[in-house]
């Protein structure tokens, strides 16, 4: 399929899975609502770089749609998005399908950070999960070294190892909070309530510039999966191996520390993907990327719509839909139906 | 121009050395057969010539030292054709030949167009048979364009059709280019290459012209008795049946 072909798609889509997220909630609203608050919103935003506009009054569930939904759904999407295409790096750099974003130490690490936040600095919890999300990072990746190269090898297993150990802290963090342990728990399993502008402000830009680093460099991800013997079809192997763990490393922390521990939407996106459109890169990756975006859009819907008014872990239910589609998709795969 | 490449590499694992002062020459228009029994460092030589591995010494190419280019500029002088596996991911013909062009921003359909591919460039190189696959990693390297190109056992998997067909192709590009391929198969390499390098534990054991070799050098490597024939012209090595 061309990129012509899938790309509006995707964006149509897109911009469906938005509306249909800002839309639907247990505050029922009908979709000029959901219009006229956003053009509200837009307005009244560009009131502070040209004070000259006129905004009236606002819109009946404004406060519902522009202060609550839309920064949720918002978020939801950019962290899919980031997540996705931190996944393809990942699938790339690793050479193997099965390899996940998180697989790095994020994950890991975030859960230290934000079950220590939870005990001592609540209101820093972000913040020190994406500390120490880094910091995991920044550990792995240093074991791993050997001659100032990074053996992906050394480095998937330095991640599996280190995982386990920084999930034993966690799991120890939580049992020592008694009763609090459940809020923990919740954030561990990724949840985007309470979710603001600033988050979606600071996301944006990480996404920007990951997600569009990794757009940028299709051919050298291309290259990548032929790993040290791309060397010789010019590709600055460890340079790119070190540039693309520090997208990934940016993307995943970011989207950790502001939702949680999403899991699922970075392995099977990229995977999807893969199977519908091939794995070249100069399509995979804004494909996959708008994909996850999209996915976890519907996920956090489905989160706080399915049990009303209780809210399910997104996380739970990226997992539930994601995995009987993917498996789908590989017995269809299996049998060369796909690639069109 | 004429390009000249002169060659002299050690390489070392950890302690061991599996490259000792591995030395050679090769003019435009040659192509040279690495021949040598299993762990001679033959396919070791290759990745340090084009600087997977990093081996202490020089490549020359018209005096400039390869080894010490970045990669992108290396890859635009010198490539490497690895030992042919099974592909893992489904590009079309056409992509894989594409990856060919990173350095040089080479002709892709040229390139299909001489080993025969170009009529099933939207084909998924998983689809391919061994021998397919074989042209496919040769038009990407002769897509990519240098000047030197290596080639790491390039009919190990191939029948006889597909080896000669390989061989003929390599054959035919060396005109333009200096070539020089790790062959297991020695009467193809006697047939083939305009000369011969044998490697024996890491050195260079014996060099020189295809009607020059003899069997007691080789008797000497490999541990197996050989008598050279002639047959319609071309020489042919007839290795006696090992004793069980």
């Amino acid at each position: 399929m061309t990129m012509k072909k899938w790309l509006p798609a995707l964006i149509a889509l897109s911009i469906i899975a938005c509306f249909l997220g800002v839309y639907a909630g247990s505050v029922k609203v009908s979709p000029s609502d959901v219009t006229e608050s956003i053009h509200y919103g837009t307005k009244s935003a560009l009131t502070r770089l040209f004070p000259s506009i006129e905004t009236g009054e606002a819109p009946e569930y404004f406060t519902i749609i522009w202060r609550l939904r839309l920064p949720r759904v918002l978020l939801a999407y950019l962290v899919g998005l980031s997540l996705a295409s931190a996944g393809v790096a990942s699938q790339a750099l690793f050479r193997n399908p099965l390899a996940d974003p998180y697989i790095i130490g994020v994950s890991a690490g975030a859960g230290i950070g934000g079950a220590l936040g939870a005990i001592y600095w609540p209101e820093h919890m972000g913040l020190l999960a994406l500390i120490s999300a880094l910091l995991s990072v920044f550990i792995v990746y240093s074991v791993s070294r050997v001659d100032g190269h990074v053996p992906v090898d050394t480095l998937l297993l330095a991640g599996i190892a280190y995982g386990f150990l920084a999930s034993a802290i966690t799991w120890y963090l939580i049992i020592s909070q008694g009763e609090r342990a459940h809020v923990t728990w919740m954030w561990l399993m990724g949840t985007f309530n309470g979710a603001g502008w600033r988050d979606v402000g600071e996301m944006f830009i990480v996404s920007v510039i990951g997600t569009g680093f990794l757009v940028w460099k299709w051919r050298e991800l291309n290259l990548i999966l032929f790993g040290e013997e791309s060397i010789a079809l010019g590709l600055d192997v460890h340079l790119y191996r070190k540039l693309f763990i520090g997208a990934i490393a940016l993307l995943t922390a970011f989207a950790v520390s502001t939702a949680g521990i999403i899991g699922f939407i970075g392995l099977v996106s990229p995977h999807i993907v893969r199977l519908l459109l091939g794995p070249n890169h100069r399509e995979l990756t804004p494909a996959a990327a708008l994909f996850g975006g999209v996915l976890l859009v519907f996920a956090d819907l489905l989160a706080r719509t399915l049990a009303r008014p209780t809210e399910l872990p997104v996380g739970i239910i990226t997992a539930l839909m994601g995995a009987p589609f993917f498996l789908y998709l590989l017995m269809k795969h299996k049998r060369g139906e796909l690639y069109s | 121009m004429t390009a000249r490449l002169e060659v002299s590499v050690s390489f070392s694992y950890g302690e061991r050395q599996v490259l000792k002062g591995v030395e050679f020459s090769a003019n435009k228009g040659e192509l040279l057969a690495i021949i040598g029994p299993n762990g001679a460092g033959k396919s070791t030589l290759l990745k340090s010539m084009v600087g997977i591995l990093r081996p202490t010494g020089y490549v020359r190419l018209n005096g400039t030292n390869l080894l010490e280019l970045p990669p992108r500029e290396r890859a635009k002088l010198i490539t490497y054709v690895p030992q042919s596996s099974y592909p893992e991911f489904a590009f079309t013909i056409e992509e894989f030949v594409e990856l060919g062009t990173y350095a040089t921003r080479g002709d892709v359909g040229e390139a299909l167009k001489k080993v025969g591919l170009w009529e099933r460039r939207r084909e998924y190189i998983t689809n391919l048979s061994g021998g397919e696959y074989q042209l496919a990693l040769i038009a990407r390297a002769i897509a990519q364009g240098s000047d030197v190109i290596l080639l790491d056992e390039p009919t190990s998997h191939l029948d006889i059709n597909h080896a000669l067909q390989a061989m003929g192709l390599l054959r035919e590009l060396s005109g333009e280019k200096i070539t020089i391929a790790v062959l297991h198969d020695l009467n193809l390499a006697l047939r083939y290459a305009d000369r011969l390098i044998l490697l024996h534990r890491g050195e260079k054991r014996w060099e020189g012209k295809p009607e020059k070799l003899e069997p007691g050098v080789l008797e000497e490597v490999y541990g197996v008795k050989a008598k050279i024939a002639e047959v319609d012209g071309h020489r042919v090595i007839l290795p006696e049946l090992a004793k069980v």
